[in-house]
């Protein structure tokens, strides 16, 4: 009975939660930050499900001379550092079902594949096809945030998997990538990657990763042609490490050098008590990762597609975020779902006010950055996917022509903006997704 | 969609007839041919699978899963679907940690160690030879399945390179096996490719992997292995006499868990489902009584198993899980074994409690409200699609939420504003359906206690079908339900073989499932014809052909 006993508790916390501790204290070899140089350019995107109460979003007023309107009122610290944009819209998240088709391909302007998982298909998103291309410049290509898990499940009723609403970063159009929630996990992981391996544990990483991608091989011989590719995720993460870790260890040679320290004494909780100080936690470890340069790319999902996520922490809010944003256009609703996604952008403005904090130079990270803040509906009422609420915050190395409100004609590609921020970021491309060119107006040249 | 009340919608009655008879024309074709085994696609261990594995490999009381990140769904539904399970860069990162602290521990505490450890150089055993050893029962072990020369090799050279960088025998050891558990080999299950053309029957240790994986969670165990190895797995009373065996084993806990949750939804509980702690104070602030409710569909899945009870027990029971807590909760008096009141256990269900079957048991009740009040619409809908299998489709776009409307005066109950709802022809073919299936539930408030006013007015719980029967309650509701218990029994059943194939069903695998039905009605509604039947259907015990997509 005893061993029953423990087995309830562990069933009740779903594990008995032991974390994988660091012996703390003794990785704390102090890291000398680097020199100053060029500063790198940062990329992150925040993502919130549900869409806006349209009537309070949209800024009165063309270009620099605009109005922030009630819900954008917290950036006004930051008015000339963010860029709002009006008539974006994903042409591939035309039709389908409410939600999905729209929040997954937020940031890869494609049309998902209707599946309940067999065949899953999206594109790779925009912060995945600039990692792939400067993996090597940081000690992490990436950052992959949230603060609820996957969403649990098929949704039986639209007949999508609801891996399809808790991914929006994508590094192929089968691989979704895992996101981490908990705070601690993620600030020992930066912790980690930014202080590198010692010579000897990197030599007895790589015989290590030598021999798991030997059997990889092994096994790949002896797969069918559709297993082969599940077992390629496995090899390409693999290597990826395996270069990782050589990069790492090289000592003095290591090219990389950290351009802040982190705080040894913050040890942030694995399991923050509201929403409110879950949420924060994760914008300080963007805004440390991107302090620090340990990745100069980030995620980060408020929630799930069709999240109902209760706000009633919010004065004036009773309901769940996903019911409110079905306000039928009643006026008490609306209201709360104005305050539902003020609060949202509340988050937002501290994330670009602690990155303009740090200095870096005679400029900010937040100069150096491009923080889009998205949701891939305007009207949640109606699942509308033209006039997204989009957001830029940072100049992006001086290259964004930030505090303007840039109207476009109607249904103008959400992917031009992609376009321009894959520009700045110094990862050009051609063409993205159903994009036309750059966004017009954004960038100032070169 | 159309534009409200236009005239060229066609009906959902039509349209479901017409897709029904669609569905049966090609399930008919495809069972033509007799019942055919599906694919066997390889799939990377689940977080829990992988957690307990460990757990069952090193014989540590550790449980790592929170380690790692949660699995998305697919297929039926399930965070066991091969085709969904990803893998990430975070997760190979967490896999090498988790490794690197499972062996440290196995290093350190005397029970793995003991395990791990068999042999040690010696006068007259070389350090080689002991490893050889150690390599060659530990590998099978952890690769679930007997292991090569030439795959262990790698193995032992891997441990001869630390000794090499200065290790020692013990140390040697416990890196080259951190090294196993990172290998594909033991991170995904994996079947023999089948390239002999035709459908062949699993090799022994492929079907003690799939059985043990359904009933445990985890990798199979000595008696398993040592089944798989005589060659007798497949025969039809090994398996029958197995499956008691397994179900009576604690870890078949794991099943009973991760299946209920994901089936009946419960696992939201404790995230977005999670009753407001403002309102429910008592609740947020026991442990006790959330273990307790969250548990009570569980233990019952379970015991239904375990004593083979009807299926149709899910619907309505005699028997019930009970705790003192439950018992407090619901505010009755309860036949609890005394000296273990506190654990959750079977019992009588008393006479006119309304506490028998899934529908009265306040994870359930909770799982299908809002936070902050109940919903008959959430209910209905949750009986379509969790008991019944057949999900309302989804509300059009930007028709007004009548339910919670504040352009109606207040006075209105909510059950007046969904029938207003359903005077919009728009609303009412799906809710005409959903609503009827929720009012009976209005006696059970979010936490499932029972009530007979809600806001000062006495509770209304009078249904009426489409059909025009009417009905009242919990108990009514479960007749209307029993009625049905044919879709119920089907539904029930593609979950269960869905999960057990841990992958989607096809076209073809209707076919077992209708197999599968006949089986259990015959047999009474058994509960263990219908795990004995997944386990012997052709399905689990064969594999397609490599190539051949179902």
């Amino acid at each position: 009975m005893k061993d029953l006993r423990i087995s309830r508790r562990a069933l009740l916390r779903g594990g008995a939660g032991v974390a994988i501790g660091l012996p703390w204290l003794e990785a704390m070899a102090a890291t000398t930050p680097g020199s100053a140089g060029k500063p790198p350019i940062r990329m992150a995107a925040l993502y919130m499900p549900n869409g806006v109460n349209v009537s309070a979003w949209t800024p009165k007023g063309v270009g620099r001379d605009f109005e922030l309107s009630p819900t954008l009122q917290p950036l006004a610290p930051l008015k000339d550092k963010v860029t709002v944009f009006s008539n974006l819209w994903n042409q591939g998240s035309k039709g389908g079902d409410g939600h999905y088709v729209k929040e997954a391909a937020i940031l890869t302007c494609n049309t998902i594949k209707k599946t309940p998982g067999a065949d899953i298909s999206n594109g790779v998103s925009i912060d995945q096809l600039a990692a792939q291309r400067t993996a090597d410049a940081t000690p992490l290509p990436s950052l992959e945030l949230g603060v609820t898990p996957v969403a649990i499940g098929v949704d039986a009723v639209v007949g999508y998997t609801r891996i399809y609403g808790s991914h929006i970063a994508w590094s192929s159009p089968t691989t979704p990538l895992a996101r981490e929630i908990n705070p601690r996990s993620v600030w020992e992981r930066l912790f980690r990657a930014g202080k590198g391996t010692s010579a000897n544990a990197a030599k007895m990483d790589k015989l290590l990763l030598d021999r798991v991608l030997g059997d990889a091989r092994t096994l790949r011989t002896q797969l069918g042609s559709s297993d082969k590719q599940r077992l390629d995720e496995y090899l390409s993460v693999m290597r990826s490490m395996e270069e990782r870790v050589e990069r790492s260890s090289q000592g003095t040679k290591r090219t990389w050098k950290p351009r802040a320290a982190m705080d040894p004494k913050f040890l942030p909780p694995e399991r923050p008590e509201s929403h409110a100080e879950h949420v924060r936690l994760m914008m300080d470890m963007i805004a440390t990762a991107f302090e620090t340069d340990t990745t100069r790319i980030a995620t980060f999902m408020f929630g799930n597609a069709v999240s109902n996520v209760s706000f009633r922490f919010l004065e004036g809010v009773t309901a769940g975020h996903h019911d409110v944003s079905h306000h039928s256009n009643e006026e008490e609703k609306l209201k709360q779902y104005q305050i539902i996604n003020r609060w949202h952008i509340e988050q937002y403005s501290y994330l670009l006010q602690k990155l303009a904090s740090m200095k870096e130079g005679e400029s900010t990270v937040l100069d150096n950055s491009m923080v889009l803040f998205a949701s891939a509906l305007s009207d949640g009422n109606k699942h509308d996917p033209h006039r997204l609420p989009i957001l830029l915050g940072g100049r992006g190395g001086g290259r964004i022509q930030s505090g303007q409100h840039l109207v476009y004609g109607e249904d103008h590609p959400l992917a031009n903006l992609y376009v321009s921020m894959l520009d700045a970021f110094g990862t050009p491309v051609e063409r993205f997704g159903d994009s036309t060119g750059p966004l017009a107006g954004l960038l100032r040249d070169v | 969609m159309p534009p409200i009340g236009s005239p060229k919608v066609p009906s959902l009655d039509a349209r479901e007839q017409f897709s029904g008879w669609v569905e049966r024309a090609l399930q008919a074709t495809a069972c033509s041919d007799g019942i055919k085994a599906g694919p066997s696609p390889i799939r990377r261990l689940n977080r829990d699978e992988y957690a307990a594995t460990l757990r069952d490999l090193l014989e540590m009381q550790l449980d790592v899963s929170a380690s790692l990140p949660a699995d998305g769904a697919g297929g039926e539904g399930f965070d066991n679907a091969a085709e969904t399970l990803f893998l990430s860069p975070l997760h190979s990162e967490k896999y090498m940690e988790i490794a690197k602290f499972a062996m440290d521990f196995a290093a350190r505490e005397f029970k793995p160690r003991a395990k791990i450890l068999i042999a040690r150089p010696g006068p007259g055993v070389t350090d080689e030879q002991a490893a050889r050893e150690v390599f060659a029962n530990f590998l099978p072990n952890a690769f679930r399945r007997p292991v090569t020369d030439a795959e262990m090799l790698p193995y032992i050279d891997l441990y001869r390179a630390a000794r090499k960088a200065g290790q020692t025998y013990d140390d040697g050891i416990f890196f080259a096996l951190r090294g196993a558990l990172v290998s594909p080999m033991f991170l995904f299950r994996r079947e023999p490719i089948n390239d002999t053309g035709a459908e062949r029957p699993l090799d022994g240790y492929s079907l003690a992997n799939r059985l043990s994986y359904l009933l445990w969670g985890s990798m199979p165990d000595e008696l398993l292995f040592d089944v798989a190895a005589s060659g007798k797995l497949h025969e039809p009373e090994v398996l029958k006499e197995l499956i008691g065996v397994m179900l009576r084993n604690e870890k078949s806990r794991n099943f009973a868990n991760r299946f209920v949750e994901q089936w009946l939804h419960t696992r939201d509980l404790s995230g977005t489902k999670a009753p407001d702690a403002a309102l429910f104070p008592t609740y947020a602030a026991s442990e006790e009584l959330r273990s307790d409710i969250r548990l009570q569909p569980v233990y019952f899945f379970r015991e239904i198993f375990l004593r083979d009870e009807s299926v149709l027990s899910f619907i309505d029971s005699k028997y019930t899980i009970a705790t003192g807590g439950l018992a407090k909760h619901f505010g009755i008096k309860m036949p609890l074994k005394q000296n273990q009141a506190q654990q959750p256990h079977w019992v009588e269900v008393p006479e006119g409690s309304n506490r028998g079957g899934l529908l009265s048991m306040p994870a359930i009740l909770a799982v299908s409200s809002y936070p902050y009040r109940t919903s008959p619409v959430l209910r209905g809908a949750w009986i379509l699609e969790a008991l019944l299998g057949t999900p309302p489709p989804p509300p059009p776009p930007n028709v007004p939420d009548l339910e919670d409307s504040k352009s109606h005066t207040a006075s209105k109950s909510v059950r007046e504003r969904l029938a207003q709802h359903r005077q919009n022809p728009a609303c009412a073919s799906c809710h005409s359906r959903i609503d009827p299936l929720g009012f009976p539930l209005e006696n059970y408030d979010v936490l499932g206690r029972w009530r007979d006013t809600d806001g000062g007015q006495p509770v209304d719980a009078s249904a009426e079908l489409m059909d025009g029967t009417k009905f009242s309650g919990p108990e009514g509701l479960k007749k209307v339900l029993l009625d049905r218990k044919d879709l119920f029994v089907r539904n029930l059943t593609a979950k269960m073989l869905g999960y057990a194939l841990g992958r989607g069903l096809t076209l073809s695998d209707s076919c077992t499932i209708d197999d599968i039905v006949a089986q259990v009605k015959k047999n009474n509604y058994s509960s263990r014809t219908l795990l004995e039947g997944v386990v012997l259907s052709r399905p689990f015990r064969y594999q397609a052909p490599e190539g051949k997509k179902q």
